[in-house]
């Protein structure tokens, strides 16, 4: 009460957040719906964080059991209801928190609290993985990422043996990233010639444009490692180009573009300015993209005048200063899990 | 803004919409009229038969034929049920809306609405048709321009709160569609408003969300008008909302695709239109996002097929559930086939426009040329060319890839993009734009007979040139002539021109450069006429100034030359044009004065004729009394010489002070000038004068040259004239003296009666005179001297300067020369002494020449500056190199190599740094320079240290792999300023260490025998033949052969002892072993231990211990 009074507006946005979160719902066999707590929820009040109480009218995933419990009233009696894991038949959850920021944790470079976040999805989601709209398979996908990340190959080949058993597997969209993830360990044992062939290959048959943006620079990977300088800068460069809305892919796609200029550097060529051009790319980075390992990499390629512009420049941006010409400001495509009906 | 782009463009633009539209659903009005009359199913009268057939033809869209057949029903139809009445009414009504009889139409609907209150019941479904029939008059209201009343009606629908809410929703959406198509060819404003009242009536239907059908096509209509409006943030969201709730049906998927495409098309049109810079950046970036965000082909078709196969599992589902279907069944499962055809149709319909891929990529290409991304543009124009070779508009394509090309700086590449256009497309509209620039390019490349084929070939062969681009290409074809200094063919061509486009707009500049082609061919009569009537025709025309000036080249080129009049015209046109600041002008002034210049010099030449005759003159008349007169004609002569000489200075002097924009006419003065000003001893008039030009910009490539002449002239300053006077005049003033006291002497001792003590007092007065002298002398030379080194220290100073300015800057790649032109300048000074002996006494030693250097260079001043510190320590070892001391030389580079990371450091001195760590072993540090290097400065003038190096570290590292390939990247690239050898030499031995012999060899022999590297890697490349032959022989045949390449380095290349060494040695071990020639190997180790330089190696080490197994 002492809090209401001193601060009455907080109830009233709590209640609006309330409104305009969704709530984690499993449906049965027959259409029966519950509410759930989310058991990853932390109270980030609390120092230091802590599990967010539960709502005692939603339902508690018990794991162990691997049941669903609830307390309902019934006539004024307090009556206590399970239902099993296997009875849920479709899943309405918005993307968890963790699995985000394991995304986000990928894109600023940092594969191990990737994998933490990604595992207590994945945990979560172990006993409904089939289920539509279980989260296990995108955390299955980031927890790849995550190894890739880290280049752990033997951590990496493990994982991707026993994701390939699973149904998902099947799916043409996960069975891709598989290939996908296989692909890029190949290619870091120096296989660059068949990975150039098969990416090229792929290329032509995925539909999906995150999936093409990924081959593109794993292909621009293969190409630069075999010197093959200009072909690397023309598979890197289509990520930016055709796949802009791939936000979280450009950054890697405009570090290798950089360093393909880079490599087809030579005196003969000193008019087309080449390192100019590749700094560009660099500056791009850093202002477009400051939080993420590639504006790391870039701030460490770029000679140390142009860093100290570049970060300026950043900042200046930051607090809603024009952006520089020529600056290629990639706009966020509505990712599916933040369409209004979320991840159904 | 493109603006031939923006043509181009438009066409696309077109072309895709028409192409995506096509494919977009038309709504239906009329729904379910294929639906069996059921009561005519179970009596088979007449009249049922009749409504059948009737039924039928509606279906098979014979409208005027299913017309007839309603109204013979209708006639014969009269007992029947009102509701049966109603539907031949709303029937009769359909078949005039679709032959588009408006008035009929709308009598025949105004009567169902009007007579039949129910409608038709129950008779087709749950659905009265009342609805439908409103919607349907509203339409044809308004397709009769009678607005108002369709409006009134909507309006009834709309507050109606009986009404279906769908019908609500629609008659909202029609309000709209109608409120827009009302004010479609209204004024602006009028249209705006009726927009925004459009938008008002379609917000209120998208209301309560856009969960059903109908409410979805008034958010799309919604979208469209946002886009109309330019509101793209709102068109955006709306759209992201629908797309979300997609049904994935093929007609929303290209809906959505289309809006996508619209909404990108609208912001490219505005920022076609934009003024400001910043907000047409903006909506070209707008642009560019939609476009990216569009779907491909290949995520439409796979959208197209899930959409397929699940309709067409809902109708097998359908089917197989009702194996004997209600009629209501009956229809839905019709309803369902109905749609799985009409998905597949559009399906069909979309993979007929094979271009889809390829505008997309057109249009994100143009969008990245706009936003000044030439290589992002590039490669989307590049994609078009992979993956849609037969888009329909290539010709497009080809000419935004060729402009993107050039803007990257491939001007080959695009010239042969150019040729392979003109052979492909010799009819397209582009062919005489592309044709122009492949003339263009090579024009810009100074290619003259390249450019004027293309323009001819264009000339000749382009039948839809437009009168304009002929003019054009006719003007280029003898602009590029001249350019060639073709004089006689162009100013032919020149004159063609002239008469063949006698309104010209470049006549001017046509009959200027015709007249040019005279002047140059030295026609100077015709010149004169032709300039003449270039001044008539345009008195104040654009290139006046030069006309002036070359009429006064005309009067110094004719001959005799009227070199008064040359000059009267010259100074006349610098007093017309002293205020005038135009680049040509300014261009052309050091010209002039050049002219003034050597006008001068023509008339000291003259002169110089009369002079010699003169001096004939004087020497004939030596003995004669009028000498005197003709020494005064020749003094006289000779200062009228020196005057005209001194003008001719004045002019050049100013013709190099105004030329910093003219950079022939300077470097024809200059040249001038450093022949006359040392030779007169004015030294500090061509100090300052290239000191002028020095300050113009020190990042001139010739910035070092002019700083090298300020040096020059600053230390021959010391030497003035004025000390070889005072010396003459003290020689002049003794010399009599010393004559008179020698004369004295001599006479003396001619004297019979003379004293010793008189000839020596004699003698004594002549020493002292002589000493006397010498003192005076050595007075002038020492202040001389003093001078000298008054001035070499200010020539030091100006090159500390010019040091100091640039120390600090890294990117600077200049200063490291300057940093070797001052160690080269100290290192002069300082007087070398044998190894071990001592330096005489104040003399200047390398340590003086040091502190001097860390003195000049000023670091104390840079001491915050890495850069400045690191250069100071790589001067300091250059200097060291120069004074022949390579271990301080170590020293200094290796303390660079301890405290500066290579970020911080300029590509040459980590190039240098990098060598001096490489000989030393310190592969680690070493291969941190190279290969920063490699990552930041592959341009520079020192890659080639890197590649080299890197490649070393890799060898001796024994990853031959990895050095091979930097030495072939290195070679084919080119990549070879001084290092080429190295890299040859490494590359040789990795391709042997993998066993490549027959490649190595040839590497190895290609080393051996050219001349230019004869030295320590011809002995290498001997040694290497022969461990290869050793390698690789198995009978003694193979070991003789390796046996003669080893001879031929330790008999050859004995100053190489370690090459020789080895050559010894292995060549001794294979006459012990493999050719059992024991004796042999004695003599031959016997012979290698002579050798001082050898014996006392590793490889002597090993002989001895050989030696004693013999």
């Amino acid at each position: 009460m002492h809090h209401f009074v001193r601060h009455p507006f907080v109830p009233v946005v709590a209640l609006l957040l309330a409104a305009s979160a969704q709530a984690q719902t499993f449906v049965f066999k027959g259409g029966e719906r519950w509410e759930i707590n989310d058991p990853l929820k932390m109270d980030t009040t609390a120092i230091p964080p802590k599990p967010a109480t539960p709502d005692p009218k939603k339902g508690i995933i018990n794991a162990v059991k691997g049941t669903i419990d609830r307390t309902t009233m019934q006539g004024g009696i307090e009556v206590g209801l399970t239902r099993k894991l296997s009875e849920v038949v479709d899943i309405a959850w918005p993307m968890p928190a963790r699995l985000t920021e394991a995304q986000n944790n990928v894109n600023r470079g940092e594969p191990g609290k990737a994998l933490d976040n990604a595992e207590a999805v994945l945990r979560l989601f172990e006993p409904m993985k089939t289920i539509s709209g279980s989260w296990w398979t995108k955390a299955s996908l980031i927890k790849l990422d995550a190894l890739d990340r880290l280049e752990n190959d033997a951590a990496t080949a493990s994982f991707l043996d026993a994701f390939e058993k699973e149904e998902v597997a099947k799916l043409p969209a996960v069975a891709t990233q598989i290939q996908l993830a296989r692909l890029m360990q190949r290619a870091r044992k120096g296989d660059h010639e068949a990975v150039i062939a098969e990416a090229t290959e792929l290329i032509t048959k995925i539909d999906s444009s995150e999936i093409q943006a990924r081959l593109h620079i794993v292909k621009g990977n293969s190409l630069f490692a075999a010197k093959k300088y200009e072909a690397a800068m023309n598979a890197y460069l289509r990520v930016p180009v055709f796949f802009g809305a791939e936000v979280e892919h450009v950054p890697k796609a405009l570090l290798g573009a950089a360093r393909s200029f880079r490599g087809m550097d030579s005196p003969a060529l000193k008019e087309q300015k080449l390192e100019a051009i590749s700094n560009r790319y660099l500056y791009d980075i850093i202002v477009t993209f400051p939080v993420s390992k590639e504006a790391e990499e870039a701030k460490k390629l770029l000679p140390k005048e142009e860093r100290a512009k570049a970060e300026a420049d950043q900042k200046k941006i930051a607090e809603g200063g024009p952006l520089p010409e020529g600056v290629i400001m990639a706009k966020p495509k509505l990712r599916p899990e933040e369409a209004v009906e979320g991840n159904k | 803004m493109l603006i031939q782009e923006s043509r181009t463009y438009k066409l696309a633009k077109a072309a895709l919409i028409a192409v995506l539209i096509a494919v977009t659903p038309v709504v239906a009005h009329l729904r379910a009229q294929t639906k069996p009359l059921p009561t005519a199913e179970q009596k088979e009268d007449p009249l049922s038969v009749l409504y059948k057939e009737a039924e039928k033809s509606l279906d098979a869209k014979k409208y005027k034929e299913a017309l007839a057949q309603y109204e013979e029903l209708e006639k014969k139809a009269l007992e029947v049920e009102l509701k049966l009445k109603a539907v031949i009414s709303f029937r009769k009504a359909s078949c005039y809306y679709f032959m588009r009889d408006w008035p009929k139409a709308e009598t025949e609907l105004t009567a169902f609405l009007t007579k039949y209150p129910k409608g038709t019941e129950d008779f087709f479904d749950a659905d009265n048709r009342r609805g439908i029939a409103e919607l349907t008059l509203i339409e044809v209201l308004s397709s009769q321009a009678k607005f108002d009343a369709a409006l009134a009606r909507l309006e009834k629908i709309r507050t109606n709160t009986l009404a279906r809410p769908e019908d609500r929703v629609n008659a909202f959406t029609l309000s709209a569609k109608i409120v827009s198509d009302r004010a479609k060819n209204a004024p602006d404003d009028v249209r705006k408003a009726a927009l925004a009242q459009a938008i008002g009536l379609l917000k209120q239907a998208t209301a309560e969300g856009i969960n059903t059908p109908e409410r979805r096509e008034a958010a799309n209509k919604l979208v469209e008008l946002y886009t109309k409006l330019g509101l793209t943030k709102e068109a955006s969201q709306l759209k992201s909302e629908i797309d979300a709730k997609s049904s994935g049906s093929p007609a929303e998927v290209v809906r959505s695709n289309t809006q996508r495409l619209e909404i990108g098309d609208a912001r490219f049109a505005a920022a076609e239109q934009a003024a400001d810079e910043t907000i047409r950046a903006n909506f070209y970036r707008e642009a560019l996002t939609n476009y990216q965000g569009t779907l491909r082909r290949l995520n439409l078709t796979t959208s197209f097929t899930k959409a397929i196969e699940a309709k067409q599992a809902e109708h097998a589902a359908l089917v197989k559930a009702n194996a004997k279907p209600n009629p209501e069944q009956a229809a839905n499962i019709e309803k369902a086939k109905l749609e799985v055809e009409q998905f597949k149709k559009y399906e069909a319909d979309f993979t007929a426009n094979k271009d889809y891929d390829a505008f997309v990529s057109y249009r994100i290409g143009l969008c990245l040329l706009e936003l000044k991304r030439p290589w992002e543009a590039y490669v989307a124009f590049k994609d078009i060319f992979e993956n849609s070779p037969n888009f329909s508009r290539l010709a497009g394509a080809y000419y935004y890839y060729i402009t993107a090309l050039r803007q990257i700086g491939r001007n080959t590449e695009a010239q042969s993009k150019c040729k392979e256009f003109l052979g492909k497309f010799p009819n397209a509209d582009e062919v005489s734009a592309i044709g122009l620039m492949l003339g263009d390019i090579s024009q810009a490349q100074e290619d003259y007979p390249e450019a004027i084929k293309h323009f001819t070939w264009v000339r000749d062969n382009v039948k839809s040139l437009t009168p304009e681009t002929a003019e054009e290409i006719d003007f280029r074809i003898a602009a590029c002539l001249f350019s060639q200094v073709d004089w006689a063919p162009a100013q032919k061509a020149f004159d063609a021109f002239l008469k063949k486009y006698e309104r010209s707009p470049v006549r001017q500049q046509v009959l200027y450069m015709s007249a040019l082609c005279q002047f140059f061919q030295g026609k100077y009569k015709e010149t004169k006429i032709a300039f003449d009537l270039y001044q008539t025709e345009y008195p104040k025309g654009q290139f006046l100034p030069d006309v002036q000036y070359r009429q006064a080249i005309v009067l110094f080129g004719t001959n005799p030359p009227d070199i008064p009049a040359t000059l009267k015209l010259c100074e006349q046109w610098l007093k017309d044009y002293e205020k005038d600041r135009t680049d040509e002008v300014i261009n052309q002034m050091p010209e002039v004065y050049t002219l003034i210049g050597d006008a001068n010099i023509r008339l000291a030449d003259e002169i110089d004729k009369r002079i010699k005759a003169a001096d004939l003159d004087v020497r004939l008349n030596s003995k004669s009394p009028d000498k005197a007169k003709f020494v005064a004609i020749k003094t006289k002569l000779e200062t009228e010489k020196a005057v005209l000489i001194g003008k001719a200075i004045d002019a050049y002097e100013a013709a190099a002070k105004s030329a910093r924009t003219n950079p022939q006419a300077l470097e024809f003065v200059l040249g001038e000038l450093k022949k006359m000003l040392p030779g007169r001893g004015d030294h500090k008039r061509m100090r300052d004068l290239f000191k002028e030009i020095f300050d113009w910009n020190h990042n001139d490539p010739k910035a070092m040259t002019y700083l090298y002449e300020v040096i020059r002239s600053t230390e021959r300053m010391g030497d003035m004239p004025e000390f070889g006077q005072r010396a003459e005049k003290s020689q002049k003033a003794f010399s009599g003296k010393l004559a008179e006291a020698r004369k004295k002497v001599d006479e003396l001792e001619r004297r019979d009666k003379v004293t010793k003590d008189e000839v020596d007092a004699g003698k004594a007065a002549v020493a002292k005179l002589s000493t006397e002298l010498k003192v005076e002398l050595d007075k002038v030379e020492a202040d001389r001297q003093t001078s000298i080194s008054d001035q070499k220290k200010r020539a030091l100073k100006i090159l500390s300067d010019a040091v100091s300015e640039s120390i600090n800057d890294r990117t600077q790649e200049g200063t490291e020369k300057l940093i070797a032109f001052l160690a080269e300048k100290l290192s002069r000074k300082v007087k070398r002494v044998k190894p071990g002996a001592k330096p005489l006494p104040g003399a200047y030693t390398s340590e003086n020449a040091e502190a001097e250097m860390t003195k000049l260079l000023r670091l104390e001043e840079h001491r915050d500056s890495l850069v400045a510190q690191a250069r100071g320590f790589f001067a300091l070892g250059q200097l060291a190199a120069l004074n022949r001391e390579p271990e301080k030389t170590a020293l200094y580079f290796s303390k660079i190599a301890a405290n500066y990371k290579a970020e911080e450091l300029s590509p040459t001195i980590l190039a240098m740094v990098g060598d001096s760590l490489l000989t030393k072993g310190d592969y680690k540090k070493a291969g941190e320079y190279f290969g920063y290097i490699l990552e930041h400065g592959r341009s520079s003038e020192y890659a080639d240290f890197a590649f080299a190096g890197l490649a070393e570290i890799q060898f001796a590292d024994k990853k031959y792999k990895e050095a091979l390939s930097l030495c072939n990247e290195a070679i084919d690239n080119n990549i070879l300023m001084s290092k080429e050898l190295d890299l040859r030499f490494i590359r040789a031995r990795c391709l042997a260490e993998m066993q490549k012999y027959p490649e190595a060899k040839k590497e190895f022999e290609e080393i051996a025998k050219t001349k230019e590297w004869r030295g320590e890697k011809t002995a290498a490349s001997l040694y290497w033949l022969g461990l290869m032959a050793e390698r690789q022989a198995t009978d003694e045949k193979g070991y003789n052969e390796a046996v003669a390449y080893y001879r031929r380095c330790y008999l050859t290349w004995k100053k190489y002892e370690s090459w020789s060494a080895k050559s010894y040695l292995s060549a001794a071990k294979l006459f012990a072993g493999k050719l059992n020639q024991k004796d042999a190997a004695k003599q031959l180790l016997k012979e290698m231990l002579e050798k001082d330089r050898i014996k006392d190696t590793r490889e002597g080490t090993e002989a001895k211990a050989l030696i004693l197994t013999l």
